[in-house]
């Protein structure tokens, strides 16, 4: 496998893409996704893979220092595995010959030629100009292998002008075994960028998209809002402050001293190479009215039950119904899972009236290791969920 | 909704300037000074900004005209798609970033959505607040160089997806296009992703202007001439 050398994608790919496949990473114009090839290229050869580039647009030099700079030079693009075809070239083929036929040929053999004598393992094409040049399908003819050659893997970087029916060309026409869709949204809206896993060849699974900001020269997968919910005193602040770098709770005391959650917990993380930004709603029924709204932008809820109060499970029942009208990822984290006298799995699940594909997970909210456990497996499970 | 002063008194009375989301094209032949026209419409106003995609000069070069005009150099941007190719070394800042070359149509999306977004984050003028939501200006000068590297239903999509967020931010674009060097079905085609043309010809010397598209104006021939980024039309 090579990995693309992005979190999240390569966990929604299973480690990478196979060698020896086709890839693509179609680009909305406008759309900072200029650091996907680059993280896949900078993959393949940590990998130590013979790598071919092939910049038509742009020259060697002009390319590295872009290049360096966008991936905060953590890439080595003078590596010995690393050859180029760039504008130079594609001026050099364009004025020796008289026609696309037969510049489209000796682009061909000129990428055959290097194949064989570097012995490249992955070609990644910044394919614009050699489309424009000779259509798209003689574009990436000029990367078929013949009939003796190892295959070898393509990735091609793609500036989609044409929409989903040019998506549907790669899958269908050109058998591409993978499609990732990157666009964005622009202002006056919040701007953010998403991927969308659009299409593998070996799976089939439907397509999902994720958010991502870029920084410090890499690609995080983002998920704007997890929002953390149930009923009062069940947890909800303790896990959120335990699961964040930088937290806020807006509390107030009661007559006996504990602290309740009167207006929300927010929470914010980069772990693993992802951004994840936790809401915690108010447990009190007189908060209810606003919990829709703060479901609306979320990409999943973990629900958080005190597992040593069975009283407090109708409530906690209540809440789901809420959560069900929406077609999103949950999970069910039973705190308190260290005390005496706690409920097992089967009478929470017989409370709550829960589905079998909704994971229960015991843990302490006070508990670091416990919480990032399961938010992992909760993250995987969003980035996994067919909406 | 927010109007664009042309700075052209006949115009700005009669109409209040161009609409916001207009994308307005400028049809000239070669040496017809349209740059300046196009330069002089860009001029940004008070709390506005301007956004250039140089195709044909230097990013300095475009700062250097407004300023001249009495622009805020910190409200002006500049894509520059030519130093590069001689200069790969020289670096983006926010005010003046960088493309391989006209050719390089991903990059130019890339530097117009960052640039923009600086606007809208409040990073773009060294902490100088202008309006918000932010009125931006922007120029491509010329659709012409970059038809000489791209081929036209290339360019058309690349442009109808550039006019549509001029229209999404409510900001106003201006485009040159030599109206001497591309067939009918080219100037007809990138005539329909703008609402407003104005066509310039030179008669004997005499610089010639009409306007199609802006309710209210007149759009016969007049004469006009611009003057450090004041275009004034000649009775």
């Amino acid at each position: 496998m090579i990995p693309t050398g992005i979190n999240g994608l390569d966990d929604m790919l299973g480690d990478g893409i196979p060698e020896g496949s086709k890839m693509v990473y179609s680009m909305e114009a406008g759309v900072n996704g200029q650091l996907f090839m680059l993280s896949t290229l900078a993959s393949a050869l940590a990998k130590k893979l013979s790598c071919l580039v092939i910049l038509p647009y742009t020259t060697v030099d002009s390319f590295r220092r872009d290049a360096m700079a966008t991936r905060s030079g953590s890439i080595d693009l003078c590596s010995k595995n690393l050859t180029y075809i760039d504008a130079i070239d594609r001026e050099r083929i364009q004025k020796s010959t008289r026609s696309a036929d037969t510049a489209q040929k000796e682009w061909r053999a000129k990428v055959a030629k290097i194949c064989r004598d570097k012995q490249v393992d992955v070609i990644f094409v910044y394919i614009d100009l050699l489309c424009e040049d000779f259509g798209i399908e003689q574009a990436l003819d000029i990367f078929e292998e013949e009939n003796d050659e190892p295959k070898r893997t393509l990735i091609v970087e793609y500036l989609n002008l044409e929409g989903e029916t040019q998506l549907d060309r790669f899958i269908h026409d050109f058998a591409f075994d993978v499609v990732i869709s990157i666009k964005s949204s622009f202002p006056p809206m919040a701007s953010f960028d998403y991927f969308t896993l659009v299409h593998t060849s070996w799976s089939p699974l439907p397509a999902r998209s994720v958010p991502f900001i870029i920084t410090e020269g890499r690609i995080a997968p983002y998920i704007p809002r997890i929002v953390v919910t149930g009923p009062a005193k069940a947890g909800k602040s303790t896990f959120i402050t335990t699961a964040s770098h930088d937290g806020l709770s807006v509390d107030r005391f009661g007559l006996d001293n504990d602290s309740t959650t009167v207006a929300m917990d927010f929470g914010l993380l980069d772990w693993k190479g992802f951004y994840i930004t936790l809401y915690g709603t108010p447990g009190q029924p007189r908060f209810d009215l606003m919990i829709p709204g703060m479901f609306k932008h979320a990409m999943g809820v973990i629900l958080i039950v005190d597992a040593t109060k069975p009283e407090s499970l109708p409530r906690a029942k209540q809440m789901i119904g809420l959560i069900t009208e929406r077609n999103m990822p949950m999970i069910i984290a039973a705190n308190k899972k260290d005390l005496p006298s706690r409920l097992s799995e089967a009478e929470i699940r017989t409370a709550l009236e829960i589905r079998k594909d909704i994971r229960v997970v015991f843990l302490s909210a006070k508990k670091k290791a416990e919480v990032k456990r399961m938010l992992r497996s909760f993250v995987d499970f969003i980035t996994q969920f067919p909406y | 909704m927010y109007s664009y002063k042309t700075g052209i008194e006949q115009i700005d009375k009669l109409s209040g300037g161009f609409e916001a989301g207009a994308n307005i094209l400028i049809l000239a032949p070669p040496m017809s000074y349209a740059d300046q026209l196009a330069y002089a419409l860009t001029k940004p106003a008070v709390g506005e900004y301007a956004i250039t995609l140089s195709t044909n000069e230097r990013a300095a070069e475009v700062v250097d005209f407004f300023k001249v005009a009495g622009s805020d150099k910190r409200f002006i941007g500049v894509i520059d798609a030519i130093t590069k190719s001689s200069t790969p070394s020289i670096v983006d800042t926010p005010r003046l970033m960088f493309v391989s070359s006209p050719t390089d149509l991903t990059g130019i999306g890339i530097k117009f959505s960052n640039m923009i977004e600086t606007i809208f984050e409040g990073d773009f003028s060294d902490g100088e607040a202008g309006l918000f939501p932010p009125p931006i200006r922007f120029c491509v000068n010329s659709i012409s160089t970059l038809l000489m590297y791209r081929k036209l239903e290339v360019l058309y999509q690349f442009l109808h997806v550039l006019t549509a967020k001029i229209k999404k931010i409510d900001g106003v674009g201006i485009y040159i296009l030599n109206s001497e060097s591309f067939d009918d079905k080219t100037l007809s085609l990138i005539k329909q992703l703008m609402n407003c043309v104005i066509e310039i010809k030179i008669e004997q010397n005499i610089s010639y202007l009409r306007i199609m598209g802006i309710r209210g104006i007149n759009p016969d021939w007049q004469k006009f001439s611009v003057n450090k980024g004041q275009v004034t039309i000649l009775l």
